[in-house]
């Protein structure tokens, strides 16, 4: 019973208390719920015009950023592929350029070997015919010196003689003189 | 640019109209009190200015409103369009978010903070704002007076801080305690809750177990007054830091009363190093409510690993 009355003092007394403290500071419910629905207002004005689109933006730029950085990467591998692949290209022309170059130079050496060998064909014909040529001149030159001789023979042996020659005379001495110089 | 210029104007708007209203002896803040020599102080409760319709209107609640209107206008005109590059106050308004939401994620978590982050930035934010405009020259020194034989007394200031007064400081704890309960409730369930408060923390077994389970429900019981008590601790540290400086400034502002040169002089120039003081404490401040508000919802809502972990209470 005692303690029960205590408690009662006590809540009374904190009571009172509170009561005084409000009244003091001016704590009262009116002013209370006022501020409540100002800081509310504040709340929902701030969440709706700035928190809210904002995050979103932020969001937004966010995700924006990310892909770019995604597209950046994407971009980077592909030119390094790109480069690479550039590189093989290169230095696979580089190879059938090497290649070109050594075909060329054995058609060129393959060519210069034929033309020089046509030269030297063409160089030997010619002397061959030079040659032929130059022997048929000295035989037609022997002959005719032969017969020059043998008219001589004939003539200086006419002129010698004071006779004259039947033309039988005159072409055996004239075959006789062209084997005798035929011997020397 | 454009903000600091409108800063600079409202200030010196604010100053010779604390000027204007309050005569000679009330060049700045606090001033008016330099009129009397029966000065005591700013009062603890915020003073009927007007009434709108049935509810009396008090001079902390007009600052309150004007805070809240001008944060509202501000955000609504810096983020009407938002654009993809952000400039001018569209950029200021994305740093003051952006950083709050970094912040606030490395205090209560990825998934905390994006159910609870619009009510901890607009604490933050809105008590801020309100501490800082409640530091203009004309709050407290423009309003109705009576001329006495020491020269203008003020008596009924139209402005006075939105944080000295304890209505407002309370309703933001109130709102809190709302909200963390329902959080709270979200986040564990009834049961949850009730084991996070009374459950025993730790392996144990056999009689120890039962000795836990008694002690921890006793802690419970101590654990459930705390938080009951958490809305009066929050609200009459905010309005005690906030209503103290405003006593501070009025002090220092009326420190000299003779003779009448230095009087003039050192009412403007005594409270400037305090103005700088309250520009802090009012950062301070609005930090602490916000950072308190948030440790204890995340303290709630972070579920335990096991029964080993204690929840740090």
């Amino acid at each position: 019973m005692e303690t029960s009355v205590l408690f009662a003092s006590i809540a009374s007394d904190l009571g009172q208390m509170a009561r005084d403290t409000a009244l003091t500071f001016g704590l009262d419910l009116p002013h209370f719920i006022a501020q409540c629905i100002s800081f509310g207002i504040v709340a929902f004005a701030l969440y709706k015009f700035a928190y809210q689109p904002i995050l979103t933006v932020l969001e937004e730029r966010r995700e924006r950023i990310a892909e770019s950085l995604r597209n950046a990467e994407q971009i980077k591998q592909e030119l390094a592929r790109a480069e690479a692949q550039a590189k093989e290209i290169l230095a696979q022309a580089g190879v059938q350029a090497g290649k070109l170059v050594e075909e060329a130079r054995q058609a060129a050496a393959r060519l210069r070997e034929q033309e020089t060998q046509k030269a030297i064909a063409a160089a030997e014909d010619i002397i061959a015919k030079a040659r032929e040529a130059a022997a048929q001149d000295h035989a037609r030159m022997l002959a005719e010196l032969k017969r020059e001789i043998g008219r001589l023979v004939v003539q200086t042996t006419v002129t010698v003689t004071g006779k004259v020659l039947t033309p039988e005379d005159q072409r055996r001495l004239a075959e006789e003189t062209a084997r005798q110089l035929a011997t020397r | 640019m454009q903000l600091l210029i409108g800063l600079l104007a409202v200030f010196l708007s604010g100053w010779t109209a604390c000027a204007a209203a309050a005569g000679p002896a009330t060049s700045s803040h606090g001033g008016e009190a330099g009129a009397h020599a029966g000065h005591h102080g700013l009062p603890p409760a915020p003073v009927t200015v007007f009434h709108l319709g049935p509810l009396p209107v008090t001079n902390s609640m007009v600052v309150t409103w004007i805070a809240a209107a001008g944060l509202i206008v501000f955000a609504r005109r810096a983020l009407r369009r938002i654009e993809a590059v952000p400039r001018g106050a569209q950029n200021f308004w994305e740093w003051l978010v952006e950083s709050l939401y970094d912040f606030l994620e490395g205090v209560i978590g990825r998934d905390l903070v994006r159910k609870t982050f619009w009510f901890f930035a607009t604490i933050f934010i809105f008590i801020l704002f309100t501490n800082w405009i409640s530091l203009f020259p004309g709050v407290g020194t423009i309003g109705w007076g009576v001329q006495t034989e020491h020269g203008f007394r003020l008596v009924k200031p139209l402005f006075r801080g939105g944080n000295a007064d304890l209505n407002m400081t309370a309703a933001m704890a109130m709102i809190f305690f709302a909200f963390w309960t329902v959080w709270a409730f979200q986040a564990n369930g009834a049961k949850g809750v009730f084991l996070h408060i009374f459950g025993p923390k730790g392996e144990s077994a056999g009689l120890m177990r039962l000795m836990m389970i008694v002690v921890f429900f006793a802690v419970g019981i101590l654990e459930v007054i705390s938080i009951l008590f958490r809305p009066v601790s929050l609200s009459f540290r905010l309005y005690g830091n906030i209503f103290a400086g405003e006593n501070l400034l009025e002090t220092m502002a009326t420190m000299i009363q003779e003779p009448a040169w230095a009087k003039a002089v050192f009412s403007v120039l005594l409270p400037i190093p305090f103005y700088f003081m309250e520009l802090l404490v009012g950062l301070v401040q609005a930090l602490v409510f916000m950072l308190l508000t948030a440790v204890f919802t995340m303290l709630i809502c972070t579920h335990e690993e096991g029964a080993g972990g204690g929840h740090g209470h």
